[in-house]
């Protein structure tokens, strides 16, 4: 164990940032709708001809004119046209932007420090989350008896689509965002990440991105689920303008997002940061972003394709004009199999990170570790097709479809071995963290184990488009991404605070979450198997069982996620102080003070160990 | 982990991102390759869809509207061939042929015109260390950037439409071919714009003095996406001139 590095600041008055001290996220906001309104405005006027188009032609220019305004209102446009024009950014403007002094409202800002960025996206995870998880709510309350009127049908099918949506985007950055933001480049033994104002970039366009997507909402009318399947896309109102284009942003974000974590890990590790020496945690954020690289130039095109079908008359996905819905299906597969894996590698990683740590061990295996993930990116780009099996598209291609699926589970299998290897006579440390580890290792294999039926073809033609596949993903997600999400936030939250997360309330939450998710979809496996369809806003009697099981299991959840809310709230000022490193773990995150300082070195370290050389000492106490 | 606090003493520890710039230099190019890498995906999922349009060449209509119904619209509609030069046309049904090859290949050439500027402008930065070419030779690069814009613009405007009368309004229809040029011409204009941000900014840059003999790194960056998006248009038109019209 060496000592915590101090920090002094050095005491500078400076005078930088420009616009940039006007500029928060009411001005953002301000700006956005500002926007909004004028680019609503100038296409209503232009467009009012043509009626066939002209609302969804207005609607994608009002989305724009927001996400323009955003941009321009928190100050994401500032460097560029002051590069534009030759006016680079001082020293001083550089410590402005990373929020020098700022006290809280640099949270607020286009703040380019990355621990106020990942602290952003810990407050972002959470907002998209709970946005998500009220209309989990509401849906599982329409669907607690038969026949049910909570939600009018129509907003109901909009209730699908948004929720899953929103789920999604918020899982893609629930362990990335947060921790791939304010460890990763502590980790590595960098001052910021490789480019500041992208990652700024990154947040504040999810931030606008969710702005769309929440608008959808408003304006109603999407009929089929997140995969929005064409053709029936054509129909829908301009929701779908808003959905589309909010992905569209989104897409901006995690490739800006993910082109920074690649580059910082490569080119800011410090001295004696090998490779090998790498904390798991770090090769995990690597690979999903290079996955994600790969994966999100098809989600933009699709939603693209899809404005311009709905707004400029192409016909790529509306069969009697030339086009065909299965060039959708393709092009959002081809993205959407890679972005489970997107969502899944990092919380695994997270959770290889923790394992290690509070078993007091390496990483069992670590170049195993690092092979399992790296295969379960590699494969996961040749299995879209298991999402199509029933469609009708090219059945001769089934079977070598259903040999990929079915061949991810070797490195599933890799990485699972890794975990229980690296827990195997480990000198287990049972707090927080590692509860939701133990949460995550239970749920997986369910989740798992489920996903090889559904890759089974003659199996899948029962099972698909049931609640069967609803209850499988969301083992995975909920269960598994999302337990490790928040065992990795128990895990970090003294390094950002100072503070525990309270023990006691966090386990409570475990006990909900844990249980409240075998209850929910246990029972929602049997509904699936008894052939219910899913996004149904009612069902037949016989399964009317199942689904008011799942609803109370649904409301346990949630029950759970709120006492988990609580205590992040409340401990982050009134927890029980940590110090700086409580789990007395050996990487750089853990050597640096807490909270770290700005550019967290004063001095750079020289890294001589792997991380994971706990040697014989005993930290329990 | 290990740390060893004394043997490094970072020469630059005022807390400064003072960084040689070969290394700012190295981590910036690292970045352009890996969005050149997703730019070069994007096109390959374009390409992808332009093709697996043309293989499937639903109902017979990857080119032509023969036999197309319409959309569902209540009342009675018809279909024409709408080249936007003449007034209301005569309903018929209609085939299109490609665009013109032409056009296309020119538009490709202006763009590979203005990336060998903007190479040279940089070598003559780099290698030369004459700043007032570089500044010459840019912004000569960026008006060519500009006239491939048009050119891109002029092309859009070419892409046949099929024009539904139906009562008072008039309605737009692509086919696979058109929708396929549509977006593969609009994400090259999109990129060709963005050179254009570029090249302005290099040019103003240098005039103002924020580029310079020693300072040369960001002409290259801008050099390497100038020229991927080069080729990008030599493959586009490669393969939209060829691979075409089915037979
Ligand atoms: C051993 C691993 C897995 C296998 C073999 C597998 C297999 C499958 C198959 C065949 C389907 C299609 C079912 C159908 O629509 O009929 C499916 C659906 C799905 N899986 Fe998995 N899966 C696995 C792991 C995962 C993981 C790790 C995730 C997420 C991180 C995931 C997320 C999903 C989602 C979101 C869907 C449904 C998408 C939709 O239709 O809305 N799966 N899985
Ligand atoms: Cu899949």
């Amino acid at each position: 164990m060496t000592t915590t590095l101090e920090h002094k600041a050095p005491v500078i008055k400076h005078e930088g940032g420009g616009l940039a001290r006007h500029q928060n996220f009411l001005t953002a906001m301000i700006g956005g709708v500002a926007g909004a309104f004028i680019a609503w405005a100038i296409s209503h006027h232009f467009f009012a001809q043509d009626v066939r188009t002209t609302s969804d032609a207005v609607a994608v220019l009002t989305g724009c004119g927001w996400i323009v305004g955003f941009w321009l209102g928190i100050g994401a446009l500032n460097a560029p046209l002051a590069w534009l024009i030759g006016s680079d950014q001082t020293r001083k403007d550089q410590l402005y932007y990373a929020g020098e002094d700022q006290g809280t409202k640099r949270y607020w800002k286009y703040c380019t420090d990355h621990k106020v960025v990942g602290v952003q996206y810990i407050v972002m995870t959470m907002v998209l989350l709970g946005a998500g998880g009220i209309l989990a709510m509401a849906i599982r309350t329409e669907l607690i008896v038969p026949g049910n009127h909570f939600v009018d049908q129509q907003v109901y099918n909009g209730f699908i689509a948004v929720h899953g949506m929103l789920m999604i985007l918020a899982l893609i950055v629930a362990v990335a965002g947060p921790w791939g933001n304010f460890v990763v480049p502590i980790m590595c033994g960098a001052k910021d990440m490789a480019f500041p104002r992208l990652n700024a970039l990154s947040l504040w366009t999810l931030v606008g991105a969710a702005g769309l997507l929440l608008t959808t909402l408003a304006v109603g009318s999407l009929t089929m689920g997140w995969v929005v399947l064409a053709p029936i896309t054509d129909q829908a109102g301009v929701g779908m303008d808003f959905f589309a284009l909010a992905i569209l942003v989104f897409t901006v974000s995690t490739t800006v997002a993910g082109v920074n974590t690649i580059c910082t890990v490569f080119t800011m590790r410090t001295k004696g940061m090998t490779l090998e020496r790498l904390p798991i945690m770090v090769w995990g954020a690597i690979i999903a972003a290079a996955l994600g690289l790969y994966a999100f130039p098809y989600f933009s095109l699709v939603e693209a394709l899809q404005i311009l079908d709905r707004t400029f008359s192409t016909s790529f996905f509306i069969g009697n004009a030339g086009g065909t819905g299965w060039l959708q299906a393709n092009l959002f597969w081809l993205m959407g199999h890679p972005e489970v894996y997107v969502i899944l590698i990092p919380a695994v990683a997270a959770v290889f990170e923790i394992a290690a740590v509070m078993a007091r061990k390496p990483v069992f295996s670590y170049r195993t570790a690092v092979a399992g993930m790296v295969g379960l990116a590699g494969l996961s780009i040749l299995v879209w097709a298991h999402h199509m099996f029933t469609t009708g598209w090219a059945p001769t291609l089934g079977g070598p479809f259903m040999v990929t699926t079915e061949l991810i589970s070797i490195p599933t299998g890799l990485f699972f071995l890794v975990l229980i290897g690296t827990l195997w006579r480990g000198n287990i440390w049972m707090k927080l963290p590692t509860v939701w580890v133990f949460g995550f290792i239970a749920n997986f294999i369910i989740a798992g184990i489920t996903g090889i039926y559904l890759s089974d073809i003659p199996i899948d033609n029962q099972l698909h488009g049931t609640m069967f596949v609803t209850a499988h993903f969301h083992y995975v997600f909920v269960g598994s991404v999302l337990f490790g999400a928040i065992g990795a936030l128990a895990f970090w939250y003294p390094k950002v605070t100072g503070r525990y997360l309270d023990e006691k309330l966090g386990r409570i939450s475990f006990w909900l979450s844990f249980i409240g998710v075998q209850v929910t979809f246990l029972a929602m496996f049997i509904s699936g198997l008894r052939g219910m369809p899913r996004r149904y806003a009612s069902y037949a009697f016989i399964f009317e069982h199942t689904n008011f099981i799942s609803t109370m299991g649904a409301y346990m959840i949630m029950a759970g996620m709120l006492v988990l809310m609580g205590a992040v709230i409340y401990c982050w000022n009134h927890g029980e102080p940590s110090g700086s490193n409580p789990w007395h773990a050996n990487s750089l995150e853990w050597l640096v003070s807490t909270p770290p300082p700005l550019e967290n070195f004063d001095v750079l370290p020289v890294v001589t160990e792997d991380p994971y050389n706990f040697g014989k000492e005993l930290v329990r106490s | 982990m290990s740390i060893d606090t004394h043997s490094h003493h970072d020469a630059h520890a005022d807390g400064g991102h003072h960084e040689p710039p070969e290394v700012v230099d190295g981590r910036q190019r690292m970045a352009i390759w890996l969005f050149i890498g997703g730019d070069a995906l994007t096109l390959g999922a374009l390409f992808f869809t332009y093709l697996y349009l043309r293989g499937v060449n639903t109902s017979g209509h990857w080119m032509s509207m023969v036999g197309y119904p319409g959309p569902q619209l209540p009342g009675g509609h018809t279909w024409a061939y709408y080249t936007g030069q003449e007034s209301l046309p005569e309903a018929t049904t209609v085939v299109t042929g490609p665009l013109s090859a032409g056009l296309n290949w020119l538009g490709t050439l202006v763009t590979v015109v203005s990336a060998g500027f903007i190479w040279a402008a940089e070598r003559a930065l780099r290698v030369a260390k004459n700043k007032g070419s570089f500044t010459l030779l840019a912004g000569i690069g960026t008006l060519v950037a500009l006239v491939a814009v048009f050119i891109s613009f002029h092309q859009l405007a070419a892409v046949p439409q099929i024009l539904s009368v139906h009562a008072d309004n008039t309605v737009l229809a692509f086919t696979a071919y058109g929708s396929s040029m549509i977006i593969i011409i609009g994400s090259g204009l999109v990129h060709l714009m963005l050179l254009v941000f570029l090249g302005v900014g290099l040019t103003l840059r240098s005039v103002r003095g924020a580029i310079s003999v020693e300072n040369w790194y960001q002409s290259r960056l801008v050099r390497m996406f100038w020229v991927w998006v080069a080729i990008s248009a030599v493959a586009i038109s490669a393969l939209t001139t060829t691979i075409n019209t089915i037979h």
